[in-house]
C-alpha cells in the first residue's frame, strides 16, 4: 500500500473512533430528549378549571371563592352545550325507532366525549371513580378530546396487501339537519371558554399522593419508597463496604483467602440483578422471615447485597489513593495501624469513599429488579418511617414500569410516567453529577 | 573531512557554537564520506506550552559520527533527542521554532510527513520495548509496514537486522519465541535490530543502557562501536564514562541551552565552558 | 503506665514491654484483624448463600420434570393442565437479544475505548467520560420506558425508512473506502506507471457502481420491510446496546491505557501511522482485556431485566425464520420477573421453582463468565509485564 492510502485508512479509522463517541453521545441525548421535555408536561402544563376543582375539592388548595366564579363562568358556556343536548334528546323522542337507530350510536360516542372533556353531564349519578368526576384536567388532553368529539376514527381496509391505516370522517356530517349540528363547532370555537387553561406550576406533583391510581395528584409515595429504600440499603452496605475496604488494603495478605474473596467480589458483581431479586425473596422473606411478605426492610437488604461490591471496589480505590507517605509519617510518630488508619487514612479517603457511596445511592435507587419480589406494590399510600420494618411501598422504577405495561389506562395517564421518569433520571443524575464534581475536586486538592 | 571544517568552523553562532574541528584519537578512525551536517539546528526551541524546555540550539550533528548528549537530569536533552524524529508530537501542547534541518529538509515543514521521517531516523528508548510478539515480527513490524511482503526478502531482512545487532547467534534458533522471553540486554539489541530493519539513515539512542545491567550495557556500547560509520549515531546519556566511550563528539546541556558542543575527547579534557567543567568534573550533577 | 512495668521487669528501653503485654496486644491485634476478615468474607458467604437459596428453591423443579423437557422443547405453557415447561424458546431469546446487542455494542464499544485512549486530546476525554457514566447511570426502567413508549411506536411506523436510513448511513463510507482501498491494492503489482492510473479508474469505477447497487437493493428491501409490533428483539436488542456500551468502554479503555508508552513509541518510530500503531501493536496487546470487558458488557446485556420485560414483546415462541429480529421475542430474566406474580400464591409448585431453576442459569451463565474474564485479566496482566 502507498502512503496515500495507509494515511487515508489512518483518517478514516480516527473518523470511525469519533463516529463511536458521537453516536454514544446521540444515544444518551435521544434517550434524555423526550424523557426531558416529555417529564417536565407533568408538572408544568396549561390546567383547565377542571384541574383547579380538583384541587380545591381533593387537596384544598387553591382561592375558593375565585374558582367557584370561574367555574360559574365556564358553565355559562357549557349549559349552551348541555341546552342543545336537551333539545336534541327532544328531537330523538319524537322520531320514529328507525330514525333514532340511525343517530343512537354517533349519539352515544359524542356523550361519552363530552363527558371526558367536561365530566359528569347534567342528569347523570354520580360516578364512583374520581377519574370520571372531572373533566379534562390539561389543556392538550382537553384539545385530544375535541377531537375525538369532532372526528370519528375509521379503519381503512380497501388494500388487503398492507396493514389498516386509520382516516378521520368529522361527526357533523352524521347530524346534518339536525339540532345537535350547532354543537360541534360551538364546542371547538369557545372550547377554552369552557376550559379557562392557565399555565400552571403544579409543584404538588412530587409531593402530593396520588388520586384514583395516578389519574391525578402527584408521586409522592413512589419518590419516598425510593428514598426509604435506597437509603436504607446504603445503612447496611456502606459501613459494611468501608470496612471490608480497610480489611483488603491494609490488612490482606496475598494468598488464597484473598484473591479466593474478591473472586467473591467480582462474582457478586456480576450476578444478574433479578437473582438478587429471586434471592431476597428466598432467603430475607421465605428463609429468616424478616417480614411476613414483601416490605422495605427486604427490599433494602437485597439491594445492599446488590451494591456492596461495587461500595467496596471504590472504598479500596480512595485508600489506595491516599498517598503512602502520610500513612509512613503517622506511623513514623508512634500510632498505631489501627489508629493511623481511623484518623489519617480514612479522613484523606472520604471524599473518594464517599464518591462511591453517592454513586451505589443512585444505582439503588434505580433498580427495579430486586425490589420485585421483596419491596415493592403498584398502588398504596405513602408509608411511615416506623412501618418499614413491615410494610411494603410503592417506588419510582417499579411504579414506572407498572404504569406503562399494567396499568388499566396507561396511555392516557402518559405525562405521570414521563413525569416519574423524569424524577427518577433526576434523582440518579444529580447524584451522579454530584460524585463527579466531588471527584473533580479531590483530584485538584491532590495536584495541589 | 573538508566538508565538515567548512561547515563548522566559524564560531559566529553564540552559545554552544558547532566549531567542530576534526580532533579524533588516534584509536578513532576517521570515517570516509562522513561529516557532513546531516541534522542542523538552527535557533531551534522547544515549549511544553508556556515552558521552553529546550532554547535556541545552534548546531550541526555530523553524518555517520556518533555524537553523545549529555547533561544533567531535566536539562533538556532528551527533548531534543525526541524532537529530531518527532515523537514529542505524540506529547499534547508541545511545539517548536525556529528550525530544525534534517538532509536539509525542514523536520518540521508544512509538508513533512512524520511518518516517511521516522522511517528515516529510527530510535531505541530507555526501557527496552518489544511488542508482545514473537522475535521475527517484532523485526518484521517496520518492513511490513512499509510493504515489505514476501516471506524470503523479510527472513533476509531479520537476519541481517539481528546480524547487525550483535544478536543472531543468540537468537536464531528461537525466532518464533515471545520476545519478552529475552533478557533485558537481548531486549535492547533487538530493539536496534528492529530500528535498523528500517534501514533508517541516523539512529537516536535515548539512554540505550540505563535499565540495562553492566555486561548487558558492554554489549550495547561495543555495537554501538560496530554501527559507527554505518549510521550517524545521537546518544542521550547521564553516563560520562560512556559518552566518552562511545562518542566521536558530545553535547553538553544545561537548563535547555546547548552549552557546548565539541569533539568529545576535548570537551571532556579541555572543556571551554566553566559550566561543562563543573559538570564533567563532578562538581555538580 | 509503660514504664512502670517495663522498669518492674528491669529493663531500662522504654519501648520494650513485658511479655504479658506483648501477649495482651498480640491477641487484641488478632482479633481485630479476625473481625475485620469475618467482615471482609461476608461478601463470599453472601455469593454462597445465593448460590444455596437459588439451587434450594430450583432443584424441586428438576426433581419433578428432570431436565430434559426444560432444555430441549419450546413449549412453554405453565399455566396449562397439564403444565409445560420447556425453556428453550425463552433461552433462545436471551441470547438473541444479547447477541444482538453484542453485535452493535462490541465494535462501537471497543471503537470508542481506543478513540477514548489514544486519539481524543486530553480536554476533549475529561468531557466523554461523564456522558458514559450518566448513560451506565440511567436506570433500566427508564431505558424500558424510552424502548416501550417512544421507540417501539416509531420502530412500528417508521420502521422501514428508519432502518434504511440506517443502512445507508453505515454501509456508504464503508464501502467506499473498501473500493478505495481494493483498487489500490489490485493495482499495486503493476509496475508501469502510465498503465496504473487508468487501470486504477476503471476499477473504481466498477466497484464504485458495484457499491452503489448493493447500497440501493438492501435499503430497498429494508425500507419494504413491514414491522408487525415495535416491541421486538431489534428495539431491545438496540436499547441493550446502550446499557453495555459503558461496560464495554470503560473496561476496555482500562485494557488499552494498560499498554504502555513504550509500545506505542517503538511503532511510530518505525514509522507507523496511529491506526497501525493501534491495530498492530495496542490492540494484540490488549486483547485479553479487551475481551474480558466484552465478557462483562454481553454479561449485562443478559442479565437486565426491564428493558427485556417491557419492550420484548414476550412472545415465549422461537421467532420465524430463526433470525428475525423483528419479531418478538422473551427473555429468562423477563419470564422470571414476570410469572413470579402468577406463580408465588402456589409456593412449592413447579410453576414457581421452574423460575428459580432459570434464576440458577443465569446465575452459574455470570459466574463462568466473571471467572473467564478475571482469568483472561490476569493473564494479560502477566503477558505485558513479561513473565
Amino acid at each position: 500500500m502507498n502512503l496515500g492510502t495507509r494515511k487515508l485508512l489512518d483518517r478514516s479509522f480516527t473518523a470511525l473512533g469519533f463516529g463511536s463517541i458521537v453516536i454514544m453521545g446521540l444515544a444518551l441525548l435521544v434517550v434524555l430528549t423526550p424523557i426531558v421535555t416529555k417529564g417536565v408536561g407533568a408538572f408544568v402544563f396549561q390546567g383547565t378549571i377542571e384541574h383547579r376543582k380538583l384541587l380545591l375539592n381533593e387537596f384544598h388548595r387553591g382561592d375558593a371563592r375565585e374558582i367557584e366564579k370561574e367555574a360559574a363562568e365556564t358553565n355559562r358556556s357549557r349549559q349552551k352545550v348541555f341546552d342543545m343536548l336537551a333539545t336534541f334528546d327532544q328531537e330523538l323522542d319524537k322520531m320514529d325507532y328507525e330514525q333514532q337507530s340511525k343517530y343512537r350510536d354517533s349519539y352515544g360516542q359524542v356523550k361519552t366525549a363530552l363527558r371526558a372533556l367536561f365530566g359528569p353531564l347534567p342528569g347523570d349519578s354520580e360516578p364512583a371513580l374520581t377519574r370520571f368526576q372531572y373533566g379534562q384536567t390539561r389543556w392538550n388532553k382537553a384539545e385530544e378530546k375535541l377531537h375525538d368529539l369532532l372526528y370519528e376514527q375509521k379503519w381503512d381496509y380497501s388494500n388487503p396487501d398492507v396493514i389498516a391505516k386509520p382516516y378521520d370522517v368529522s361527526r357533523a356530517g352524521a347530524f346534518t339537519g339536525t339540532s345537535l349540528a350547532g354543537l360541534f363547532p360551538y364546542v371547538e370555537e369557545n372550547l377554552d371558554k369552557m376550559m379557562m387553561p392557565e399555565w400552571t406550576f403544579y409543584w404538588g406533583f412530587f409531593t402530593e399522593k396520588s388520586l384514583d391510581a395516578h389519574f391525578f395528584g402527584g408521586i409522592w409515595p413512589e419518590i419516598q419508597g425510593t428514598i426509604f429504600l435506597a437509603v436504607g440499603a446504603m445503612v447496611f452496605a456502606f459501613p459494611l463496604g468501608v470496612i471490608a475496604a480497610i480489611y483488603f488494603t491494609e490488612y490482606a495478605r496475598d494468598g488464597f483467602l484473598t484473591s479466593m474473596l474478591r473472586s467473591a467480589n467480582s462474582t457478586l458483581a456480576g450476578v444478574p440483578s433479578i437473582v438478587f431479586g429471586l434471592f431476597g425473596l428466598a432467603f430475607f422473606i421465605n428463609t429468616i422471615h424478616v417480614s411476613h411478605s414483601k416490605s422495605v426492610l427486604a427490599g433494602s437488604l437485597t439491594l445492599a447485597i446488590m451494591i456492596l461490591p461495587t461500595i467496596i471496589r471504590a472504598a479500596e480505590e480512595a485508600i489506595l489513593s491516599v498517598p503512602k507517605t502520610y500513612k509512613e509519617a503517622s506511623l513514623s510518630l508512634g500510632s498505631t495501624k489501627w489508629n493511623t488508619i481511623m484518623t489519617v487514612i480514612l479522613p484523606a479517603a472520604l471524599p473518594g469513599i464517599l464518591t462511591g457511596g453517592v454513586i451505589s445511592l443512585g444505582r439503588a435507587a434505580g433498580e427495579t429488579a430486586p425490589i420485585i419480589f421483596t419491596a415493592a406494590v403498584s398502588v398504596g399510600a405513602a408509608i411511615g418511617l416506623g412501618d418499614v420494618l413491615g410494610s411494603p411501598t410503592p417506588a419510582l422504577s417499579w411504579n414506572i414500569y407498572n404504569l406503562a405495561s399494567e396499568h388499566e389506562a396507561a396511555a392516557e395517564i402518559r405525562h405521570v410516567q414521563y413525569g416519574m421518569v423524569l424524577s427518577l433520571v433526576m434523582i440518579v443524575l444529580l447524584l451522579n453529577l454530584s460524585a463527579i464534581i466531588l471527584r473533580a475536586r479531590i483530584s485538584k486538592k491532590l495536584k495541589g | 573531512m573538508p566538508m565538515a571544517l567548512e561547515a563548522t568552523d566559524t564560531k559566529q553562532q553564540g552559545n554552544g557554537s558547532p566549531a567542530l574541528d576534526i580532533y579524533l584519537p588516534p584509536e578513532r578512525k576517521k570515517i570516509t564520506g562522513g561529516g557532513t551536517p546531516h541534522v542542523v539546528a538552527k535557533n531551534f526551541s522547544i515549549y511544553y506550552g508556556e515552558f521552553e524546555a529546550v532554547k535556541k540550539v545552534n548546531a550541526d550533528i555530523l553524518s555517520k559520527y556518533v555524537t553523545a548528549i549529555i547533561g544533567p537530569s531535566g536539562c533538556g536533552k532528551s527533548t531534543f533527542l525526541r524532537a529530531i524524529n518527532r515523537m514529542n508530537d505524540l506529547i499534547p501542547n508541545c511545539h517548536t521554532t525556529g528550525a530544525l534541518m534534517f538532509d536539509g529538509e525542514d523536520v518540521y515543514g508544512k509538508f513533512t510527513d512524520e511518518v516517511l521521517l521516522r522511517k528515516k531516523i529510527g530510535m531505541v528508548f530507555q526501557k527496552p520495548n518489544p511488542f508482545p510478539k514473537s522475535i521475527f515480527d517484532n523485526i518484521a513490524y517496520g518492513p511490513r509496514l512499509h510493504g515489505v511482503k514476501d516471506k524470503k526478502t523479510l527472513e533476509g531482512l531479520v537476519e541481517k537486522s539481528l546480524r547487525k545487532a550483535a544478536l543472531w547467534d543468540e537468537v536464531n534458533d528461537r525466532l518464533d519465541k515471545n520476545a519478552l522471553g529475552l533478557s533485558g540486554g537481548q531486549q535492547q539489541r533487538l530493539c536496534v535490530a528492529r530500528t535498523l530493519a528500517v534501514e533508517p539513515e541516523i539512529l537516536l539512542l535515548d539512554e540505550p543502557t540505563s535499565a540495562l545491567d553492566p555486561k548487558a550495557t558492554a554489549k550495547i556500547e561495543d555495537l554501538i562501536q560496530e554501527l559507527r560509520g554505518s549510521y550517524t549515531i545521537m546518544i542521550v546519556t547521564h553516563n560520562m564514562q560512556q559518552a566518552s566511550r562511545v562518542s566521536d563528539y558530545t553535547m553538553f546541556f544545561y537548563e535547555g541551552v546547548l552549552v557546548e558542543h565539541a569533539p568529545t575527547t576535548r570537551l571532556f579534557t579541555k572543556p571551554k565552558d566553566q559550566m561543562t567543567e563543573d559538570y564533567i568534573t563532578g562538581r555538580f550533577s | 503506665m509503660s514504664d512502670e512495668v517495663a522498669s518492674s521487669q528491669g529493663r531500662s528501653s522504654e519501648f520494650i514491654v513485658s511479655a504479658q503485654k506483648h501477649k495482651i496486644q498480640k491477641i487484641k491485634q488478632k482479633t481485630g484483624e479476625a473481625t475485620l476478615l469475618l467482615i471482609a468474607s461476608f461478601v463470599a458467604i453472601v455469593v454462597l448463600f445465593i448460590f444455596y437459596f437459588v439451587a434450594r428453591d430450583a432443584i424441586p423443579f428438576f426433581r419433578l420434570r428432570g431436565f430434559a423437557e426444560f432444555f430441549t422443547s419450546p413449549e412453554w405453557y405453565p399455566a396449562d393442565d397439564p403444565p409445560h415447561f420447556g425453556a428453550l424458546a425463552i433461552i433462545y431469546g436471551s441470547l438473541m437479544v444479547t447477541l444482538g446487542s453484542a453485535l452493535i455494542a462490541v465494535p462501537m464499544g471497543v471503537i470508542a475505548s481506543i478513540c477514548l485512549s489514544d486519539i481524543l486530546p486530553f480536554s476533549v476525554r475529561q468531557l466523554v467520560k461523564p456522558v458514559i457514566e450518566m448513560l451506565a447511570a440511567i436506570p433500566s426502567v427508564a431505558f424500558g420506558f424510552f424502548a416501550l413508549v417512544v421507540f417501539a411506536p416509531l420502530l412500528q411506523n417508521q420502521g422501514g425508512p428508519i432502518l434504511m436510513w440506517t443502512w445507508w448511513v453505515i454501509a456508504a463510507p464503508f464501502l467506499l473506502l473498501f473500493v478505495i482501498v481494493v483498487s489500490e491494492l489490485l493495482t499495486s503489482s503493476i509496475t508501469k506507471e502510465s498503465m496504473k492510473k487508468p487501470v486504477k479508474m476503471a476499477l473504481s469505477t466498477v466497484f464504485g457502481l458495484l457499491a452503489i447497487l448493493l447500497l440501493y437493493v438492501v435499503g430497498q428491501h429494508l425500507q419494504g420491510l413491514v414491522i408487525m409490533s415495535g416491541t421486538n428483539a431489534l428495539n431491545v436488542s438496540i436499547i441493550l446496546s446502550f446499557m453495555a456500551l459503558p461496560t464495554i468502554v470503560s473496561v476496555s479503555e482500562d485494557a488499552l491505557q494498560a499498554v504502555g508508552r513504550e509500545l506505542r513509541e517503538g511503532s511510530y518510530a518505525l514509522g507507523a501511522t496511529r491506526a497501525e500503531t493501534i491495530i498492530k501493536t495496542i490492540l494484540p496487546a490488549a486483547s485479553s482485556g479487551i475481551l474480558a470487558a466484552v465478557i462483562l458488557g454481553i454479561m449485562r446485556a443478559l442479565g437486565e431485566t426491564m428493558v427485556v420485560w417491557m419492550a420484548s414483546g414476550n412472545s415465549s415462541a422461537v421467532p420465524d425464520p430463526f433470525y428475525n429480529y423483528l419479531d418478538s421475542v422473551r427473555t429468562l430474566t423477563a419470564t422470571i420477573a414476570g410469572d413470579m406474580g402468577e406463580a408465588d400464591q402456589v409456593t412449592g409448585s413447579a410453576r414457581f421453582h421452574v423460575l428459580f431453576a432459570m434464576g440458577l442459569l443465569l446465575l452459574i451463565v455470570s459466574f463462568v463468565s466473571n471467572l473467564v474474564s478475571e482469568r483472561i485479566v490476569v493473564r494479560q496482566r502477566k503477558i505485558l509485564s513479561g513473565q
